[in-house]
């Protein structure tokens, strides 16, 4: 198991640095200049230039990417050309709102998308299967602006029951609170995926031969799904969930601009329309870093699910 | 008008030259009560003399209570206003550090101005420059000395006291070429450092590069980075403290988030009403109306009409408009076919339906444009010239005197606010006169370029439709977009007798040759028509009906000082 562990980390780490690497150069090729980005367009020449120098802007690309690059190896993650100031703390806030956001998600929708699809595989054919099928398809394709704004205006603004802000609320409680309105799009948009993937892998799992053998042994209905059908429907949706954590966490930056949440998904898209190179290459490792510790977790999961794997692993 | 002679000589004595040129203005009718007051306050000539001036002329009406400079904001009642509170406002994130040199967008400059100061206020409302941080200022040498009188007894918010080298200091950084200054902008060519010097303690004199009539708004509330700062200051540092003069300290400040500022009880103007002032900052207008109708805040600092029906229509909530030079300016390639000829683009200007356009995009929040940067908010501005109507049938007839049937061009412009749907209605306006413009609608990013000439759309397209924020005097608008060399001439205009006239407005000190200047400007760019400014955008800010005293400026600045909340 070590050596796994060993191995998916040092594959990571190639895998960030050769992220870095890209968006960094990609970048380069956005319109826009840091200093002309902070003093606006109708700024004096000689002002800009004046502060590209203090930015260090003005130096060459790879010289830039080198001096970023030994900063960040001893946990620095420089400063922001926007906000001429550190990006660690900004980032950190940014990370942890944007992880609250998709932690309530998260708690929402896979217990809600995995009953559904087992509920709609048990019953497959009849029309409840129908129902949560074409529901939660139909959910999906609504933009999260959309119903974003569907429901400030039903629950915040007509039936004053919902804040219609995100931030604002103190303690755990009223922190839920406040982003229940935003956690809702999010959940209508990943159900239908979840829902799927787990209604499929219910089907598989049931028409198998091990759960006949077991319905035929005699065990109860009920046994049979729980010891043998869930944990093989599982497979395919921990996969899927592992998927969305890039978007979870990072692709928010409609409803967090909506519903007022500084999460890391507005941050990065500023960062990168303003030319913030220092905020932009930091937010990307983040994500990107997230991305692979949740990956990794799914493949643990996996392997803990199904035994096949595991011993596979060990030999 | 019957006059005290009396006392009018008693008024005139020590007055300047200009000043007694404005006071026979007055008594010989050209000039009006409230023009007078409104150029002598700019000239720095004291509440109390004006009004000895025009009382001796016959009466001074009840326009003269606002010369004591009070504004006539919304709200202003003879009800005590009541003491205390929070008041919370929404305004745009700002988009970088708030660091007093580098600011240029709204939610920055709105940071600025809560807690420092400038040395002259621009009242939006009461259109009228007034002291600030300066209780006077007077002109010499024809405009080309500028004398500055700091106000005693004001004291930054760390205790220190303001003294003329601070404000010495403070300028000089904002003038000088080797900073990274957004206000270079607004200073290179009108001061350089060297100009300005301390005469003593609580006196600067500005020695200009040029003679400028209109310099007192330059350091003005106007110029948003000019706020006065202790000498020394170490500005990447100073969005930790927000230290100023102002009614209000710094709380907290965090980035992307909000900002919360305390009353500052030894204030110079006496203690605020208010407590305390919250602000949250959005990233676009829908959340801030959102929040003003679920009660989270109780202003909107800034607002644009589109979209913004919510408050507009019924009566739910005060808007407040200000009247602004907020402008689009449609330049047109003067030094590139088809528009080398006048008369094309003169006949591209009269297709256009200007209140249509008011009242569409706009709401009819606004103001007709007449092509040329002299707004109605301007008091040069000359409006004997006539206003410029939709007349299709002339414009016909102007493009084939020009020898042209059919002209095909593209427009350039930037996915702003109202701009793509402007661009799109002067495509239908041009399309019924045989123009056939394509639209090319990019982000701001793309259509500012590098901001210079071979590397910017904006400057280069053959058509293009810009935005220009509002400012105090048209100066910036006459030679930036127009004159030859101008940096932002995206017309590629050309004219010498334009840029003497422009020369001349600038230098003028007194109202009425401005005036002259302004109306033989506003004919010239009439019959050449290098650029297109259909309509003037009013300022808008919202409030609830709690709300009073609020001073707005269509910068999107907010003065809190007589500002209250009813619970």
């Amino acid at each position: 198991m070590l050596g796994f562990l060993a191995k998916r980390i040092a594959l990571a780490i190639v895998t960030l640095f050769i992220l870095s690497l890209i968006v960094f150069f990609a970048a380069q090729v956005l319109p826009g200049d840091p200093a002309r980005e902070v003093l606006g367009p109708l700024a004096a020449k000689s002002a800009v230039q004046a502060l590209d120098k203090q930015l260090g802007t003005n130096r060459p690309v790879i010289d830039q990417y080198g001096t970023w690059l030994g900063h960040i190896v001893t946990g620095n993650f420089g400063t922001s050309t926007q906000y001429q100031s550190a990006i660690g703390p900004i980032l950190g806030k940014a990370l942890v709102n944007s992880l609250k956001l998709a932690a309530l998600a998260f708690v929402i929708v896979v217990p809600l998308g995995i009953l559904g699809g087992v509920v709609a595989a048990l019953r497959y054919g009849t029309r409840v299967d129908r129902v949560i099928s074409v529901f939660g398809l139909s959910a999906t394709v609504i933009p999260e602006v959309v119903s974003g704004i569907i429901l400030i205006a039903v629950f915040g603004l007509w039936l004053n029951i919902l804040p219609v802000q995100a931030t604002g609320g103190s303690g755990f409680g009223g922190t839920i609170y406040h982003l229940i309105l935003p956690a809702i799009p999010l959940v209508l948009i990943l159900f239908g995926y979840i829902q799927q993937m787990a209604r499929a892998g219910t089907i598989e799992a049931l028409n198998s031969d091990y759960a006949r053998t077991a319905t035929l042994k005699g065990l109860p209905r009920r046994t049979v799904i729980w010891r043998h059908i869930l944990r093989n429907s599982l497979l395919p949706t921990i996969t899927v969930i592992a998927s969305q954590t890039g978007y979870l966490i990072g692709g928010l930056v409609l409803v967090e601009e909506l519903f007022r949440w500084n999460g890391i998904g507005s941050l990065l898209y500023n960062a990168a329309t303003k030319k913030d190179f220092p905020m932009l290459e930091a937010g990307v490792l983040v994500i990107g870093a997230a991305y692979m510790i949740v990956t990794l977790l799914a493949d643990v999961l996996y392997s803990l699910l199904n035994p096949r794997i595991r011993v596979a692993a060990v030999e | 008008m019957r006059i005290d002679s009396r006392r009018l000589d008693a008024a005139r004595e020590g007055r300047s030259e200009l000043e007694n040129h404005y006071i026979d203005e007055l008594v010989a009718g050209r000039l009006g009560r409230r023009e007078f007051l409104r150029r002598g306050a700019a000239l720095g000539m004291s509440a109390g003399v004006m009004g000895a001036v025009l009382s001796a002329c016959g009466g001074a009406n009840k326009t003269g209570g606002a010369a004591t400079g009070s504004s006539t904001s919304a709200g202003a009642s003879t009800t005590p206003a009541t003491k205390g509170g929070t008041m919370k406002l929404a305004s745009q994130t700002p988009s970088g550090a708030i660091n007093p040199l580098t600011v240029s967008d709204a939610g920055g400059l709105c940071m600025l101005a809560m807690t420092g100061e400038f040395l002259a206020y621009d009242n939006n409302q009461a259109l009228q420059l007034q002291p600030m941080l300066a209780t006077s200022w007077k002109a010499s040498a024809g405009g080309k000395v500028w004398t500055f009188k700091i106000r005693p007894g004001v004291k930054f918010h760390d205790g220190s006291p303001l003294t003329a080298d601070d404000v010495v200091w403070t300028i000089q950084q904002l003038a000088d070429k080797k900073n990274a200054s957004n206000a270079l902008s607004t200073f290179e060519g009108v001061i350089t450092p060297a100009g300005v010097r301390a005469v003593d303690s609580h006196t600067v004199e500005f020695h200009l590069e040029a003679a400028n009539g209109n310099f007192p708004y330059l350091v003005s509330s106007d110029n948003y980075n000019a706020v006065i700062v202790p000498k020394g200051t170490d500005w990447g540092k100073w969005q930790k403290t927000f230290v100023g003069t102002g009614p209000f300290k710094l709380g907290s400040y965090t980035q992307n988030q909000g900002a919360s500022f305390v009353a500052n009880p030894d204030y110079w103007g006496g203690k605020p009403n208010l407590d305390s002032a919250q602000f949250s900052f959005y990233a676009s207008q829908a959340p801030q109306i959102t929040a003003l109708s679920g009660g989270d805040v109780d202003v909107i600092v800034q607002f644009v009409a589109q979209g913004a029906q919510a408050l507009t229509s019924g009566s739910s909530y005060n808007i407040i408009k200000l009247k602004s030079s907020n402008h689009r300016e449609l330049s047109m390639r003067c030094d590139q076919a088809p528009f080398t000829d006048p008369r094309v683009r003169e006949a591209v200007a009269l297709s256009l339906d200007r209140p249509a356009m008011v009242s569409a995009l706009l709401q009819g929040l606004g103001q007709v444009g007449n092509d040329s940067p002299f707004a109605p908010k301007f008091p040069s501005t000359n409006t004997s010239v006539p206003q410029r109507v939709q007349d299709l049938s002339k414009a016909k007839q102007l493009l084939s005197a020009a020898g042209h049937s059919h002209i095909s061009t593209t427009l350039y412009t930037e996915q702003y606010e109202e701009i793509p749907a402007l661009a799109q209605v002067i495509q239908q306006s041009a399309s019924k006169i045989g123009v056939d413009i394509k639209l090319k609608v990019e982000t701001q990013t793309a259509y500012y370029g590098k901001a210079t000439f071979g590397q910017s759309d904006w400057l280069d397209g053959q058509m293009s439709l810009v935005d220009y924020g509002d400012r105090g005097v048209p100066n910036v608008f006459l030679e930036a977009p127009l004159t030859s060399g101008g940096p932002w001439n995206a017309a590629h205009f050309k004219n010498a007798q334009y840029d003497n006239l422009v020369k001349q407005y600038v230098a003028a000190v007194d109202l009425s040759t401005q005036k002259s200047l302004a109306g033989k400007i506003e004919t010239l760019l009439l019959a050449q028509t290098p650029l297109v400014i259909p309509y003037f955008i009013d300022g808008l800010c919202a409030t609830t009906k709690k709300v009073s005293g609020v001073e707005p400026t269509s910068i999107s600045q907010i003065f809190l000082h007589k500002a209250s909340i009813s619970a």
